[in-house]
């Protein structure tokens, strides 16, 4: 081999652990779950998206090296599948690891011109935080995001599986107050509904028996 | 003309959420009908209402049903493309949170005509209210026998599965929307005529129903009502049949969901939505961010159908429908539209991939008081190499709204490159205006 093909041979990206050396963080629950959505479709590789749910509320709303290697673990997949499938989407958590609350501001159409960038300018200097960074406190993570398909109640934010609006900044003052004052941790809940709505309510059931 | 409430008839209704308020207002006798009927008289009855597919395309419907092979040699297949992320639009949303048991007793319906083993409702992962109804729906209906084995003791068998999505507009196109479905990355697929249609080898390679959630909703009042009884509503339209409901949003008074039968005028719609707020109507885009922008003048009698539309420069779309008002500056709102493409174009092709990052660039450069003499025909020149060029749909539609403005408010786009600064100057459009640039332009 070439010199120059071997310049590249030098890996400085976190490698993921090895078959063997994983270690295994799905709950019975979590498991019994991915069972049941196994029968949902004629192919195991179907279940990467759902599974990548399970595994944000299970390794508690970010998705590292581990988790997506126990989701590839677990569906048989290669690592760099599941993790070239995660990184697409934006609300899988691969790239920061968000607080407890992610604040999702929409400035697309409907909300931009109804003033949807004052929101986000308000929540930026409230915060002291800028697009996709979270809170020393590692309470808030903020993210400006496209259309969340509630124009009706422009400007809308998500945070968690809510959505409010219409919103302004003495809203915000209070949903912030609220959030931290609240002891959920939203984004690992909205992992948690996005399974619940995937399996049946018996499927559910039976799995957190 | 007003409001023609069929699908939203009882949506203000928390009971028709439940099965027990569903049967109550007359829901599922179209399915113990259909189960009575044959199943080409089904996919007839859909043919003669004129059904037309509401996510944005208006594809027949009925062609896609009876597209899927009658001597079945395998699993069949529907879809219930639910990833509802065109900016402006947010029926499905409500459809699938006030009336879940339509939408699972349309798909039942299309599915005993195709001869479908299984449905798959593909949500965007946004929507966990609307999933959470569907959940409490179809759990409740699987309880009561209408779905799983043995439907109504008819025979027929089909499961309706809930799959959500994780964040990608470029999901709702129905090839992205199969390959995430069977857990790749949503990127668009090869299409007909270099492979064979959905119908004939969609998700898992297998024949392939897929509609949207507007379109499935509509199949209850089809077979109760017949396909005749539908077709008379909109007549008055080219070819446009039954109703609308368009997601009213922008600067209005009552921004909502409004069904309208089609021949409806656009600006009787403005006037469901309570009419304009804090200034004169300046534009419109009337059925999505995808589809060309309107001026004052060309909303003024335009009537709403797919035809009429395009007739009067734009689309019916997916019935994303915003109005704006005279402070919007066009040139700032246009570039918002283009982050918006940039940001959900899945990069698989290049037109699309980079087209969609230049325009944006330049839209930038212009918005920052940059722009230059020929930038206009810069835009127009890269929209035209992504348009028709892109491999999915997405690239048309970043391309349409840009040079549609461009053609609509050209003036705009001069003063703002000439001055440096927008046409449009007072406190209320200054309020819309992004503080700083989100993009470096070279």
């Amino acid at each position: 081999m070439s010199e120059l093909l071997q310049l590249g041979s030098v890996n400085q990206r976190p490698q993921p652990p090895k078959r063997e050396e994983l270690t295994l963080r799905f709950s019975d629950a979590a498991v019994k779950e991915l069972d049941a959505l196994r029968t949902h479709y004629p192919e195991e590789k179907a279940c990467v998206l759902p599974g990548l749910w399970i595994a944000q509320r299970e390794y508690g709303g970010f998705l590292d090296g581990e988790a997506l290697a126990e989701v590839a673990y677990r569906l048989d997949r290669s690592y760099a599948e599941v993790e070239g499938v995660a990184t697409f989407y934006s609300m899988y958590n691969t790239a920061h690891r968000p607080g407890r609350h992610k604040i999702e501001v929409c400035t697309c159409l409907s909300c931009h011109v109804n003033g949807a960038y004052r929101v986000w300018d308000y929540l930026k200097s409230k915060l002291g935080v800028g697009h996709g960074e979270t809170t020393a406190d590692g309470e808030f993570m903020l993210e400006e995001v496209e259309c969340l398909d509630a124009c009706d109640r422009a400007p809308v934010i998500q945070v968690g599986d809510q959505y409010y609006g219409p919103v302004d900044d003495a809203y915000m003052d209070r949903l912030l107050d609220e959030l931290r004052a609240s002891p959920v941790n939203t984004v690992v809940q909205m992992a948690d509904s996005i399974v619940a709505v995937q399996v049946t309510g018996p499927e559910r059931e039976a799995a957190h028996r | 003309m007003g409001e023609y409430k069929l699908l939203l008839e009882h949506s203000h209704d928390p009971a028709y959420a439940t099965l027990a308020g569903y049967q109550a207002k007359g829901g599922y006798a179209a399915l113990k009908k259909a189960l009575g009927m044959e199943r080409q008289a089904i996919i007839d009855e859909v043919k003669a209402s004129g059904l037309r597919g509401r996510g944005g395309a208006g594809f027949p419907t009925w062609i896609k049903w009876n597209g899927i092979p009658k001597d079945k040699k395998g699993k069949h297949y529907l879809i219930c493309n639910a990833d509802e992320g065109e900016p402006g639009t947010f029926k499905d949303k409500q459809l699938m949170e006030t009336t879940p048991f339509l939408l699972i007793e349309g798909m039942t319906i299309a599915g005993f005509a195709t001869q479908g083993d299984a449905g798959y409702i593909y949500i965007r992962g946004e929507f966990v209210d609307a999933a959470k109804a569907l959940r409490k729906a179809i759990d409740e209906a699987y309880a009561a026998g209408l779905l799983g084995k043995n439907i109504l003791g008819s025979g027929y068998d089909f499961d309706l599965y809930i799959h959500l999505g994780a964040g990608s507009y470029e999901c709702g196109e129905e090839s992205a929307l199969m390959s995430s479905l069977m857990g790749e990355r949503g990127m668009p697929r090869l299409k007909f005529p270099h492979v064979p249609l959905p119908t004939i080898s969609g998700v898992w390679d297998r024949p392939t129903v897929i509609n949207n959630v507007e379109t499935y909703t509509c199949a209850p009042f089809i077979i109760n009502n017949g396909g005749n009884w539908y077709a008379s509503l909109g007549a008055s339209t080219k070819n446009s049949r039954g109703t609308k409901i368009f997601s009213v949003s922008g600067h209005v008074n009552k921004p909502g969901n409004y069904e309208i039968e089609f021949g409806t005028s656009l600006m009787d719609l403005l006037e469901m939505a309570g009419g304009m707020k804090g200034g004169a109507l300046k534009a419109c885009v009337p059925g999505g961010s995808s589809v060309p922008i309107m001026n004052a003048q060309q909303c003024d009698g335009a009537i709403i159908g797919y035809e009429e539309m395009a007739e009067a420069g734009s689309m019916v779309g997916s019935g994303g429908c915003m109005f704006l008002n005279e402070h919007t500056c066009i040139v700032t709102f246009i570039w918002r539209t283009a982050q918006f493409y940039a940001n959900e174009s899945c990069g698989k092709c290049t037109p699309c991939r980079e087209g969609t990052k230049w325009l944006l660039q330049i839209m930038e450069r212009i918005r920052s008081g940059g722009g230059r003499s020929g930038d206009i025909e810069l835009l127009q020149e890269v929209c035209s190499q992504i348009d028709g060029r892109s491999f999915c749909g997405l690239g048309d539609a970043a391309a349409w709204p840009v040079a549609g403005a461009i053609k609509v408010f050209r003036d705009e786009f001069e003063y703002f490159i000439e001055h440096g600064r927008s046409i449009v100057q007072s406190a209320e459009s200054a309020r819309m205006l992004p503080e700083s640039p989100v993009v470096a332009v070279s």
